[in-house]
């Protein structure tokens, strides 16, 4: 992959993060703009890029990635509820990242390393 | 976590306050960028050196949700970062639906396949939102927080 691509990648997915970041921050009651939280921004935004650079058949492995590292993501953010509970927002939802990589990282060697 | 808080937080109508981005500070904006653009750069390498199904993994990975909780904490309180968190929990459970309906349909048309994916995203976590709001399933849950405290 060259370096242009994975700088644009970076790039798109910043922008893509900051877009839906905003939608949330209007969003109210907290729990709806909380969905905003989880929006496939990043994903949108590399996989539109791998799709232009390399072909939808060379995307697809991404998706099925993003697939298992989506349960990672309902593990974290169940996680996280009890732990920011317990021990408060920047603690909470750090350690809550081991949830994600235990539940992301065991369903990838398990069925799609 | 203040049960009551969050009750009346679930009570409020559904909406946008498009008048609170001028709060947004673009300090704040960055932070989302840098994590944003961080994520998108190690799903983009380690897919480049481990194989993109694993670098697909990390499209995603919760990398912006601690700032943005933090944020929310520190202007706001612990109880409404709990109840942001606590919609991301539906927005991951739509961010599968997101990846499933992508693999579906990018071979068939990759446009398509990305609109439609958060097509899915939106009304999969839209969905689940609005069911557990009409049911009344945040505001029992509400009760036990407050009942618990």
């Amino acid at each position: 992959m060259s370096t242009a691509l994975i700088g644009l990648k970076a790039l798109l997915g910043g922008f893509a993060v900051v877009g839906f970041s905003l939608i949330g921050q209007a969003g109210h009651p907290k729990r709806f703009a909380g969905l905003f939280s989880a929006a496939p921004s990043v994903a949108l935004a590399s996989l539109a890029m791998a799709v232009i650079a390399k072909g939808a058949s060379a995307t697809l492995p991404y998706a099925q990635g993003m697939l298992i590292g989506s349960a990672g993501m309902v593990a974290y953010g169940l996680v996280s509820l009890v732990l920011i509970n317990r021990l408060h927002a920047l603690v909470g939802s750090i350690l809550a990242w081991l949830a994600w990589f235990a539940v992301a990282g065991g369903l990838y060697l398990v069925v799609g390393g | 976590m203040d049960g009551r808080q969050l009750r009346d937080d679930d009570l409020e109508p559904v909406g946008f306050d498009w008048s609170k981005l001028r709060k947004a500070s673009p300090p704040e904006l960055l932070i989302r960028f840098v994590f944003g653009g961080g994520i998108a750069l190690v799903a983009a390498i380690s897919g480049s050196v481990f194989g993109p199904r694993f670098g697909g993994l990390f499209l995603a990975f919760p990398a912006v949700l601690p700032a943005t909780l933090t944020l929310i904490e520190k202007k706001e309180g612990t109880t409404k970062a709990w109840a942001d968190a606590s919609g991301g929990v539906l927005g991951a459970i739509g961010l599968a639906a997101f990846a499933f309906t992508a693999l579906q349909l990018l071979r068939a048309n990759p446009v398509a396949a990305l609109a439609l994916a958060l097509l899915a995203w939106l009304l999969v976590s839209g969905g689940l939102y609005f069911l557990s709001r009409k049911t009344g399933l945040f505001l029992w849950q509400d009760k036990l927080l407050t009942k618990s405290r």
